[in-house]
């Protein structure tokens, strides 16, 4: 006794594979019905590697957008497989479409196979459902976006629609529960009740068999009968591969699939459904009011119902196409509508040039929300929030709302502040002419008799000054040399002391964590002691630098001039006695931002002063994440 | 529940004696199966529909509904072009998690006065997209389905069933707050959700 006689006669296996192998196909195997099995097979892929995702999707609201572009961008071959489940889903619908057509065609819904019909109907509107579920998901600006809309129709369902999209949407706003309950649809429901209809529509096949071509006697084709295996599943296996490897070229080709930007209420984005949507979505344009609701969701009732009334409605038995011209001309008449439709939907958006930018603006977006996940990771608080992980976001959002109006454009009225402020050439150009438009220019200050002069000095001496008054800012490539030099120059022949003193005041103490220990000795005093004034409350007065030193009081202590904590002091309160004292003009910010806001801009400010207008500009370019100063990655 | 007899067939082998007791008996037998077997679902499926139907009604998700700091007054020009602004509520309680900074949608504004301004949600009320300001047209379109809108809101054309849905503004000293509202979308009326 062999070991497969031994295992038969225990299981009686040697009967199922029989009965599910070597079934004969009347009339021989054919290419014409190999769709069904493409099908089953795409669905197993689409099994295969839903279940690889779901080892790294996390269904929250907070999380799911990270969670996918992990799997996108760091993940290995996590682009692949949400590539091929994605575009899977796309060769589901075109498989299963040309499956129904080549089924209408063959009139294999004609008695007795009304039922598997009907259950493939029910398996098409599945694998929709399917989509419509997935598409959310990822929690991509895409998904919310059309998704909205699709639950939005729901909503317009007549007496009940309100209770239906909260039912769908899970309450009253998108949020944790949307995601939970469409991710238990995707991959619970969804495939319990396909896989179940699947096994009944393959049960009906095997018990009526392959519906031949028409027009050939029941002789002729059992003459012709062929085997299942191997004949039929070779070519089965011929339409898999075929199936298999323009999804994978496609996929690979296109490396993997979109993931947009998070999804971001507060945004414009243009939404649009998968292609295979772009016919309803195009035709909700041309209804309005009651008659759109009566479109939305009528036209894809009446379409659903011809479909699963078909076997009903065309009842002959004679299977010939050239008899059965009205229905099949229907279902054509309705492929061709259907491929319209979505032809003009992608016409009419390939001829607006407005959508066109806004869909390049959305993909950089997108690039750039992926390469700062990439790069930092997602803050726990949400999709939207990787934005924040971008260089000095927070001090550039407070920079954005609160400095630019007096700072930046033509109609600042404060000294322009940007890239290269308060380096080397910004303190030359500035000494050279302090009420320049660029500097003192627009203030009052600066127009009026208390304005500062015009540095007059050599070359060689305003090199040394500009490095003493450089070097006050505590950056690490001072020549102390010439730093020594021009300190020289400001006590004595220079003239600043009338006005400026380069000491700390000896009663201030930091308002703020001291900055970073420079480098060079030479300016130690500068960085040690912050000349602030700010927390000294109003009563003090400026007089008291002229006892300690003797530097004249009418204009800013220079005293750790640029470094972090003497522009943060700067933003806490420019009137203070050591700062403007009372020529200022500038809003005390002390008040209206909190310490580490404060402290935030100054870091960004000081960073200005070693960046380029390119280097700026590249802090909002996408892809471009690293920050200006890396940190070495540590271990935990 | 384990009675073999219990399978519907008359004809089962060992099918001997009074018929008309049998029979009473097999009717029993069907009648309890389907009336346990029924029960123990019912028991099953009312709890499971009422706790899929949970947030059915429910504000799942919630922000305080004070009014939120959108821009500075002097942002806005009188009779200027209306002017879109994201609102950031500065906490959103979202089914079991608490979250911190969460953009909520955008609103237009315009400067109606030198003390007015009057806010419009962005969100069509037709279907949800976010609708654009066509300056040139000096009008609002949904880029989605086309519904267009004049710079007060009201609906000149599309699907849209209602005009622009206002929101309520505040003017605090130079600054403008906006109380975010979500109105359901479709139908033409107003409605909170």
């Amino acid at each position: 006794m062999s070991i497969r006689d031994w295992l038969d006669e225990r299981t009686g296996y040697r009967k199922v594979v029989h009965a599910s192998l070597e079934e004969p196909v009347l009339g021989g195997a054919k290419m014409a019905y190999v769709f069904g099995s493409v099908l089953t097979f795409l669905l197993l892929m689409q099994m295969t590697t839903g279940v690889l995702l779901a080892f790294y999707y996390s269904p929250s609201s907070t999380d799911a957008w990270a969670s996918v572009a992990n799997i996108q961008d760091v993940v290995t071959m996590g682009w692949l497989v949400r590539g091929l489940h994605h575009h899977g889903a796309s060769a589901m619908v075109i498989v299963a479409g040309l499956h129904l057509m080549q089924v209408a065609l063959y009139g294999a819904y004609k008695k007795p196979r009304e039922v598997n019909w009907i259950l493939g109907v029910l398996l098409l509107g599945l694998i929709l459902a399917f989509a419509l579920t997935g598409y959310l998901l990822p929690w991509d600006q895409t998904g919310y976006w059309a998704t909205k809309v699709a639950t939005g129709i729901a909503g317009s369902t007549p007496l009940l629609g309100a209770k239906v999209q909260q039912a769908m949407q899970a309450g009253n706003e998108y949020g944790n529960l949307t995601l939970t309950r469409f991710f238990a649809l995707h991959v619970f429901i969804l495939p319990a009740v396909t896989l179940a209809l699947v096994g009944m529509h393959l049960a009906l096949f095997r018990k009526h068999g392959v519906t031949p071509r028409w027009g050939r006697s029941d002789a002729e084709l059992r003459r012709t009968a062929q085997p299942f295996w191997p004949d039929q599943l070779f070519k089965d296996l011929i339409g898999m591969a075929i199936a298999f490897a323009i999804l994978f070229a496609w996929t690979w080709h296109e490396h993997g699939a979109r993931l947009d930007a998070p999804a971001d209420p507060a945004s414009a984005f243009d939404a649009r459904p998968e292609w295979y949507f772009r016919a309803l979505f195009q035709m909700l344009k041309y209804f309005s009011g009651s008659m759109e609701t009566v479109a939305a969701l009528g036209v894809p009732a009446v379409v659903g119902a011809f479909l699963l009334g078909l076997p009903f409605l065309d009842r002959g038995p004679d299977r010939n196409p050239a008899r059965r011209v009205a229905w099949l001309g229907m279902l054509g008449g309705g492929v061709v509508v259907v491929g319209a439709l979505t032809v003009i939907s992608f016409q009419h958006d390939a001829g607006d040039a407005g959508l066109a930018k806004r869909q390049a603006a959305s993909e950089a977006q997108a690039h750039r929300a992926r390469a700062l996940a990439a790069a930092h990771g997602v803050p726990a608080s949400g999709g939207t929030a990787v934005y924040t992980t971008a260089p000095f976001y927070q001090a550039r959002e407070l920079w954005d709302t609160r400095c630019t109006k007096c700072h930046e454009g033509d109609d600042r009225s404060a000294p322009q502040i940007r890239a290269g402020y308060g380096s080397r050439p910004w303190i030359a150009a500035f000494l050279k002419d302090p009420s320049g438009a660029d500097f003192y220019g627009k203030t009052e200050l600066g127009q009026s008799d208390s304005a500062m002069p015009a540095v007059e000095a050599s070359p060689d001496e305003l090199e040394a000054l500009v490095e003493m008054v450089y070097a006050e800012s505590g950056a690490a490539d001072v020549d102390a040399a010439l730093a020594a030099q021009g300190r020289t120059l400001f006590d004595g022949d220079a003239g600043c002391t009338d006005c400026h003193s380069r000491t700390a005041p000896a009663a201030a103490a930091p308002a703020m964590p001291p900055p970073p220990p420079a480098v060079d000795a030479g300016v130690g005093d500068g960085d040690a002691a912050v000349a602030t004034g700010a927390d000294e409350g109003d009563g003090d007065t400026g007089d008291d630098d002229d006892d300690d030193d003797a530097g004249g009081g009418s204009a800013p202590n220079l005293a750790g001039r640029g470094s972090p904590a003497w522009i943060a002091a700067m933003i806490k309160d420019a009137g203070a006695p050591t700062l403007f004292g009372a020529h200022n003009k500038m809003t005390s910010f002390v008040d209206e931002l909190s310490p580490a806001d404060i402290q935030a801009l100054a870091e960004w400010l000081t960073w200005l002063r070693t960046a380029s207008l390119e280097d700026a500009a590249m802090l909002d370019a996408p892809g471009v994440v690293d920050p200006p100063a890396p940190r070495p990655p540590q271990h935990l | 529940m384990a009675d073999e007899d219990a399978d519907g067939d008359d004809d089962v082998p060992g099918d001997r004696g009074d018929d008309a007791s049998q029979l009473g008996r097999r009717r029993f037998l069907k009648v309890a199966t389907c009336a346990i077997g029924g029960g123990i679902g019912l028991v099953v499926a009312v709890p499971a529909v009422k706790y899929l139907l949970d947030p059915v009604g429910r504000r799942v998700v919630t922000t305080g509904g004070e009014p939120i700091d959108v821009i500075a007054l002097d942002h806005l020009e009188v009779g200027g072009p209306p002017v879109r602004v994201r609102l950031i509520a500065r906490e959103v309680r979202d089914a079991w998690s608490t979250v911190r900074d969460v953009p909520l949608g955008s609103v237009w504004l315009r400067r109606t006065g030198d003390r007015d301004v009057e806010a419009l949600s962005a969100i069509c009320p037709h279907l949800g997209c976010a609708v654009a300001f066509e300056p040139g047209q000096q009008r609002y379109q949904c880029p989605c389905h086309d519904s267009r809108f004049d710079t007060s809101g009201k609906r000149l054309g599309g699907p849209a069933e209602r005009g622009l849905d206002p929101l309520p503004v505040e003017v605090d000293g130079d600054r403008v707050k906006v109380a975010w509202i979500r109105y359901r979308q479709g139908g033409s009326d107003r409605e909170p959700v």
